[in-house]
């Protein structure tokens, strides 16, 4: 049975299965259940008992230790949905989403894939071909050595050389690299070694190819987006951007949209120049045309992302289009019903990512029980995640916990939204990234609009430490707690909850839970 | 008990008077020193994993959950971990001198030898934990004593990797 909205569609669909896990997997299979699709989800052992499991309408295991042997399985994840009737396959991000080869088998498969041609993907994918293609489409790109270093070759010679031609400081960056990846900045001739072999080894352990090159590193600029949206038959929109500037280490922590530093004029022409690059590809479905934007206002292609970005919900709030819907519709074949004209801004959306890591210890990665996980809910505020209360965070996956994201009418309400928000959110067990991004988000720099991607990178971490608090205040409230046995009180919450609902003896509520037959 | 703030810091010894459930701290001790407190007094809220927190007068709530010999609390909008420790315990924090690692994951390279003297700051080890590579660094100057790790090799949480002296 396939969904009203899917009338006349030449490639129609009633079942999507979701090749991924955690929030984006959730958001995913959200989206298709609101839209008359079965979900069905795929999952490793450590995800047996995870959030996108529960929600799915079906689940199917993927047996094996390591991500090769699961999500990142191409033929046990064709065959999950083959053997559960599925007729379409999303990707998410990250794992199979940016792979030529999926995308060719899961066609070859005679499934729908929810995502651009292979052929898209190949181009933008090869950092280097897709540079290729933006001269020829008269896309201005940064200056850079489209030199291919395959890992194990003797690369000093023509790094150095090629280094050298470039300038420092630079940035030697994997072809097949992403999300900070396979990325080293070096900004002497004599970190060039090291820096090329840590870039080199991280970019064949995440992406199996170590192959480099090397761009000029444009300190001072800000990191803006273009989201695009293509049908199969030549109807391409953009959806205005996203500034990403606020990055630890080429990892995104704050999002918003619009930017604070793109004028009318910018955003026009970056997105006539983002809507060429999708054209140059013969681009269909969502995808994000990445920019750096210098202070003088001119701005070069860096990539071309050919899938939905982790930040997608900042321009889902301000245009109101939603996204993973327009993906289902352009897969099924179903042209835009919407041209440029329809596309406005609407407030302003900022996204924090909440991480398990501890911003003291130089951000390592945290693990632990969300003993207690109390997400804001209020309006205007908008939560994508993968856990529940109860989950473990374990170093099995990534330690992005969840999305916040706000949306107020006016920047600084968006602000003072956020920091109301994060400061109501209730995350207990693990530690988490929730504090610092309070005050990164309150300091001077942001809240004026005013940062560039090397912000976090230049100054010292003492600026976003959180306020004191005296000490007698905390170890009173965990001494007494302690001494009150609240911990124990916990242990016994069945009859607690029974308790919240039918009311007590004085409750004047308590009639309303009584049984009819 | 004992309590620190976070896992390190001094130890407090902390006394209520108990009115009727409601626990008002009289007395606060660090190192046998009695210190300044604040005028605070804690008692059980209806719900669960809540005490209600009465601080010069006005009275907001705490969400607290115990996880081990931690006590997690979420306090006017932020989030604080004390410790809870046997009186006249040593910390269980890795002994001075010694570097455990700081998650699971595995050794990427050994940038030191046993005998060679380094810097405050420089890396000794690289490993790979959660896709990202760490660099686990020297916290002072010293010689490199032992070495416990190969490259390849897998390591638990909290395991020792480097002995300096």
């Amino acid at each position: 049975m396939f969904p009203d909205w899917m009338n006349g569609a030449p490639s129609p669909f009633d079942s999507v299965l979701v090749a991924n896990r955690g929030e984006i997997a959730v958001r995913i299979l959200r989206a298709a259940k609101e839209s008359g699709l079965r979900g069905v989800a795929v999952y490793s052992n450590p995800d047996k008992d995870s959030f996108h499991v529960e929600i799915a309408d079906e689940a199917i295991h993927l047996p094996g230790d390591n991500l090769s042997e699961t999500y990142l399985n191409m033929g046990a994840i064709i065959s999950a949905a083959k053997q559960s009737g599925t007729q379409a396959i999303h990707p998410g991000y990250g794992f199979l989403s940016e792979r030529a080869d999926f995308a060719q088998a899961v066609l070859d498969a005679d499934l729908v894939w929810i995502g651009p041609s292979p052929e898209a993907i190949e181009t933008m994918g090869d950092k280097i071909s897709a540079r290729r293609r933006m001269i020829e489409s008269n896309i201005p790109i940064i200056p850079g050595e489209e030199l291919a270093i395959e890992y194990g070759d003797n690369p000093l010679g023509v790094l150095a050389s090629s280094a050298a031609r470039v300038g420092y400081p630079l940035l030697v960056k994997a072809s097949a690299g992403g999300g900070g990846k396979g990325m080293r900045a070096v900004h002497e001739p004599k970190m060039l070694r090291t820096e090329y072999e840590a870039a080199a080894r991280e970019a064949s352990a995440a992406f199996g190819d170590g192959t480099v090159y090397v761009e000029r590193l444009l300190t001072g600029s800000r990191h803006v987006e273009i989201q695009v949206l293509c049908d199969k038959h030549g109807n391409s929109i953009h959806l205005n951007e996203r500034d990403c500037s606020l990055q630890r280490r080429h990892q995104k922590v704050i999002e918003e949209a619009p930017s604070p530093a793109v004028t009318t004029e910018i955003r026009d022409a970056m997105g006539l120049a983002a809507i060429r690059a999708a054209q140059a590809v013969n681009y269909d479905g969502v995808g994000t045309v990445e920019f750096l934007l210098t202070p003088k206002g001119d701005f070069f292609f860096l990539e071309m992302n050919t899938r939905l970005q982790v930040e997608h919900p900042v321009t889902e709030l301000i245009t109101g289009v939603d996204l993973v819907q327009k993906q289902f519709e352009v897969a099924a074949g179903l042209p835009l019903e919407i041209s440029q004209s329809d596309i406005g801004i609407t407030g302003h959306s900022i996204e924090a990512r909440i991480y398990a890591e501890d911003v003291s210890k130089g951000f390592l990665p945290a693990i632990g029980k969300l003993a207690m996980w109390r997400p804001p809910s209020t309006p205007g505020v908008r939560m994508d995640s993968g856990f529940r209360e109860g989950d473990e965070v374990t170093v099995d996956f990534d330690p992005m916990l969840a999305k916040l994201i706000v949306h107020a009418p006016t920047r600084s309400a968006a602000l003072r939204r956020l920091d109301s928000a994060l400061s109501e959110f209730i995350v207990l067990g693990v530690t988490t990234n929730v504090g610092f991004l309070r005050e990164v988000s309150r300091s001077k720099a942001f809240s004026e609009g005013l940062v560039t991607t090397d912000f976090l990178d230049n100054i010292s971490l003492d600026e976003f430490l959180e306020p004191k608090i005296d000490d007698s205040i905390l170890v009173s409230i965990s001494a007494a707690s302690n001494r009150l046995r609240i911990d124990r009180h916990s242990s016994n919450t069945n009859s607690d909850v029974i308790d919240e609902y039918s009311g007590h003896s004085d409750d004047p509520f308590k009639t309303l839970t009584r049984s009819f037959p | 008990m004992e309590w620190s703030i976070g896992n390190s810091g001094p130890r407090y010894v902390a006394s209520f008077s108990d009115n009727d459930g409601i626990l008002k701290l009289s007395k606060l001790v660090s190192n046998d020193v009695e210190k300044s407190i604040s005028n605070i007094s804690i008692s059980r809220d209806e719900q669960p994993r809540r005490v209600l927190v009465e601080l010069d007068g006005v009275i907001s709530l705490a969400h607290v959950v115990r996880s081990g010999d931690q006590w997690w609390i979420h306090f006017q909008g932020r989030i604080h971990v004390v410790s809870m420790h046997e009186p006249g315990s040593k910390d269980t924090s890795s002994s001075e001198g010694s570097l455990s690692a700081p998650m699971p994951g595995t050794i990427l390279d050994v940038l030191v030898k046993p005998g060679q003297r380094v810097r405050q700051g420089q890396t000794l080890l690289v490993m790979e934990a959660m896709k990202m590579e760490h660099r686990i660094q020297a916290p002072k100057a010293g010689e490199v004593t032992a070495i416990h790790f190969q490259t390849g090799e897998r390591v638990d949480m909290g395991q020792n990797l480097v002995e300096i002296s």
